[in-house]
């Protein structure tokens, strides 16, 4: 187990590396941060000023390194625009996203795998023929739809509130989360659904289930026990990617909904050309999903004893 | 290549949509085809009477929303978002009516020496900053370095350039202004570099604003975020980026009449073409009480708001025109660009693409100047195809040649572009070679050495002056260069030139009588538009909101569209 995390830490460090670089390059075909984008010029000796007091003025490979350097001390630098601490505009959205991604994940595990596990056991009934129609017509929809339909229709009634409303309103966090993050879940659960539908029969065709129903053992336990717990692994992969791609922000749901997390953050300082933003959110992206990937891994050892990970 | 090929279908498609709308609407207009209009047609929605001052009543929270700014700091607000807080949390030399007239406001009264090139500004005395410290002439000096030091990269700092010391300071090698002096408390006396009988407009800009001892350094985060100022309205806590910024009155402001609204609550929306969406949706569900309005809903919204009295309307400071390049062929000669102007059915575009809310211009420097605005001056900005046609072929500018007109995409101008080119096809025959590109690329291609054609352009000044539409836009200074195979560098991207025009120019900002110059910046456009016409006018800015008078008194739109804040009353 620790030479395994060690080798992953490894990887982490390389991946960080050339997803760095990577966006580092990228971020150029934005083109000059600093030229004129109204209908009066920007005088040369302010782009100048400006660029001198971001580090533009020097060679590309000097930027990249002295990033690297303030980056492990977890400085991110100042943004083009504003000028505050990059970091401190993660903390105050980082916080939202991860509250929006649980309770996105948490919808879709829920109602994904009630579905997929009935569907499973009621095979070819009328409750699987509603759970594969309705799984199709979820992962259908584009996700943006859902989240303008919500906001036009849903916002602003019951619990929910109003998009835009004042920021002195006071609401309850679980009450703003609650729209965007069913706008994220839909898909997903659409999707864990037919996978547990999928790996719950292949289980229950197997040997052990087989033994288990011999030993006498109730049904519920045979399903809940035995079989729930090695069909989980393709939804454990699943959700495992999925939360580091929600983790990463929900740039198009996020933005419908003014969600103040950090897909709405970057879909900014896009806008902008606000390269230290945008640098700040792939590496904290990054980071999240290669510490997510190492997680699911572990856990397949957890649920299944045949998988050893060294 | 693939994106721009893109935009280009898109711009095709938007067109086509467009001048289907005008064949339609254009209808109702066949009787003036042929005959000129006199530019000043019923075609623009009319001005609103301005709210009625209301005994002052205090109280009231005002809440509207705005996208999120760069800067509420004095050293680094820049668009008009920023300067709409700025403004109410400062009060700086000299303050700007509704209609652009200067009266005093921190400084009591400002004289000019003998050439302009030094200025005494008698400060009011007892003002304080919202934390008690005492506004002097220390405090505007150190307002101003601070925006000025190299390490601030201001922005917005080149406002300063004409004061003696600000190239050193912008180079790092002074870290004081030296003309700015500070040795009397109730005086500031600054020293200009290069004379200017107009400076004390530019003192109206917010990077001109006093700063107390406490504001530090320009990268004083906390500062940045809840700056302490001198203004009729304070900080009520700090800035909750993304989120709001709520402001409160300020109970010791002397420096003028204290402020009427117990706070005001500016929700942040998201920025883009959504931003106003979201001011107008707001104010319908009640969430806000002004807003500005999504253009194809303005009939609709004023005839619902304006019996209510809730519609305001009022020409502001701006112009929208064309940017003719007019050192290349083909617009190199007069009646080339007088044929395209005539060529333009400014009424039946603002009718058909506008819903009739554009007032189509007869001159370039706008309505809101009063005393300087010349109605006509523009003598060939009616539609008359038929003049349009004999210039045009008396130009060279033959059916079938080619010209190039740019607009920038993303800005809600696809559709009017559309049929101002498809004008130009009808009308004159031309091969317009139409394409949208991204603004950045808009003024690359506008400064690039060879450029030809039109451009679609617009300006508002940064200061409260007539000279601000024709100096930066038409002096020979303004073009930054003289050599034709370099890039522009200033704003004078059409490469116009006039030594008489110039003259005027310099003439004015040499004059201190304020009528004698009004009347030098009325021959100066009389050359540089009525003779050359040397940018194409097409129609006025006009703001319209829409604001709660059922609740408020004097609430009106400032010279900047914003609310006046300072004035509104409770009802």
């Amino acid at each position: 187990m620790g030479t395994f995390i060690l080798r992953r830490g490894v990887q982490a460090v390389l991946v960080l590396l050339v997803a760095t670089l990577v966006i580092f390059l990228a971020t150029f075909a934005l083109g000059d941060p600093f030229a004129s984008t109204g209908e009066k010029v920007v005088p040369p000796q302010v782009q100048a000023i400006n660029r001198a007091k971001f580090g533009l003025d020097k060679p590309l490979p000097i930027q990249y390194l002295t990033y690297l350097g303030n980056l492990v001390h977890l400085d991110f630098g100042i943004d083009f625009d504003q000028r505050r601490q990059v970091s401190s505009m993660l903390a105050e959205t980082l916080p939202n996203t991860i509250r929006l991604a649980l309770v996105a994940i948490l919808i879709d595990v829920l109602i994904g795998v009630v579905a997929g596990v009935i569907a499973a056991v009621k095979r070819y009934s009328f409750w699987d023929v509603l759970v594969t129609v309705l799984s199709t017509l979820a992962i259908g929809i584009p996700t943006f739809v859902i989240g303008i339909v919500l906001v036009g229709f849903v916002s602003g009634s019951w619990i929910f509130p109003v998009v835009p409303r004042s920021f002195t309103v006071q609401v309850p966090w679980y009450q703003e989360v609650l729209l965007p993050a069913f706008t994220l879940a839909i898909i997903d659960a659409a999707f864990i659904a037919r996978l547990m539908r999928g790996s719950m029969l292949e289980v229950l065709r197997s040997d052990y289930i087989r033994t288990a129903r011999a030993k006498g053992l109730s049904e519920r336990t045979v399903i809940g026990k035995h079989a729930m717990r090695n069909s989980m692994i393709p939804v454990v992969t699943y959700v495992g990617i999925s939360l580091g791609i929600l983790l990463g922000g929900a740039i198009i749901t996020e933005t419908i909904f003014q969600y103040n997390g950090i897909g709405y953050l970057l879909a900014r300082a896009i806008q902008n050309s606000n390269v230290p933003v945008i640098i700040a959110v792939v590496v904290v992206s990054v980071l999240i999903f290669v510490l997510l990937s190492l997680v699911v891994d572990i856990l397949y050892a957890f649920l299944d004893p045949r998988i050893r990970l060294d | 290549m693939e994106s721009m090929s893109r935009t280009r279908a898109a711009g095709v498609a938007v067109a086509l949509v467009a001048v289907v709308g005008l064949v339609l609407t254009g209808c109702s207009q066949r009787s003036n085809d042929g005959a000129p209009d006199n530019g000043q047609s019923a075609i623009g929605f009319p001005e609103t009477q301005l709210q009625p001052p209301v005994p002052g009543k205090p109280g009231g929270t005002f809440r509207f929303a705005l996208v999120e700014p760069t800067a509420i700091d004095p050293y680094n607000a820049q668009e008009s978002e920023g300067v709409l807080v700025t403004h109410n949390l400062f009060t700086e030399l000299v303050s700007v009516d509704a209609n652009g007239k200067v009266s005093p406001a921190a400084a009591n009264s400002w004289t000019p020496n003998g050439d302009c090139s030094q200025w005494t500004f008698d400060l009011k005395q007892g003002t304080t900053f919202h934390n008690g410290e005492p506004v002097d002439a220390a405090a505007f000096k150190r307002g101003w370095e601070r925006a000025a030091a190299k390490s601030a990269a201001s922005d917005v700092a080149y406002h300063m350039n004409e004061i003696q010391g600000f190239d050193a300071m912008q180079t790092g090698t002074a870290n004081a202004l030296a003309g700015v002096n500070a040795g009397n408390p109730g005086q500031l006396v600054v020293t200009l570099a290069r004379a200017d009988c107009e400076f004390y407009l530019r003192t109206y800009q917010t990077v001109f604003s006093p700063v107390p001892t406490t504001a530090g350094a320009a990268d004083n985060q906390s500062y940045n975020d809840q700056p302490i100022g001198n203004g009729p309205f304070m900080m009520d806590g700090p800035w909750q980026h993304n989120r709001g910024i709520r402001l409160k009155r300020f109970e010791s402001y002397t420096a003028g009449p204290k402020a009427n609204l117990d706070a005001v609550e500016i929700t942040i929306v998201p920025g883009g073409q959504g931003a106003v969406q979201a001011e107008y949706d707001g104010f319908v569900n009640g969430t806000f009480d002004w807003a500005r309005l999504p253009t194809p809903l303005l009939t609709r919204a004023r005839s619902s708001y304006e019996p209510r009295g809730e519609w305001l309307s009022k020409k502001t400071n701006g112009i929208n025109y064309l940017l003719p390049m007019v050192t290349t062929v083909p617009l190199n000669n007069v009646p080339a660009r007088q044929a395209v102007s005539l060529a333009i059915n400014r009424a039946a575009i603002s009718q058909g693409v506008f819903q009739g809310s554009a007032t189509p211009a007869d001159s370039f420097v706008p309505p809101v100047f009063p005393e300087a605005y010349q109605p006509g001056v523009c003598t060939v900005c009616s539609y008359d195809p038929q003049r349009a046609k004999q210039l045009a072929q008396q130009a060279g500018l033959t059916p079938g040649s080619t010209i190039n007109f740019q607009f920038n995409t993303g800005g809600g101008h696809e559709e009017w572009t559309a049929a101002v080119a498809q004008e130009l096809k009808d009308n004159l025959g031309l091969n317009v070679n139409y394409n949208g590109v991204p603004f950045v690329d808009l003024l690359k291609n506008e400064q690039a050495p060879g450029a030809s054609g039109l451009f679609r352009s617009a300006w508002s000044a940064d200061y409260p002056t007539p000279g601000n539409y024709l100096q930066p836009l038409l002096s020979t200074a303004a073009i930054g260069t003289t050599d034709p195979s370099r890039p522009v560098t200033g704003d004078n991207r059409g490469r116009y030139s006039n030594p008489a025009f110039d003259q005027l120019l310099a003439q004015a900002a040499a004059t201190k009588d304020d009528a004698a110059r009004t009347k030098l910046y009325q021959q100066a456009e009389q050359i540089a538009i009525g003779q050359d016409l040397a940018e194409i006018p097409l129609w006025f800015r006009q703001a319209y909101r829409l604001a709660d008078t059922q609740q408020f008194g004097n609430v009106n739109l400032d010279f900047s569209e914003n609310p006046t804040l300072a004035q509104i009353t409770v009802k």
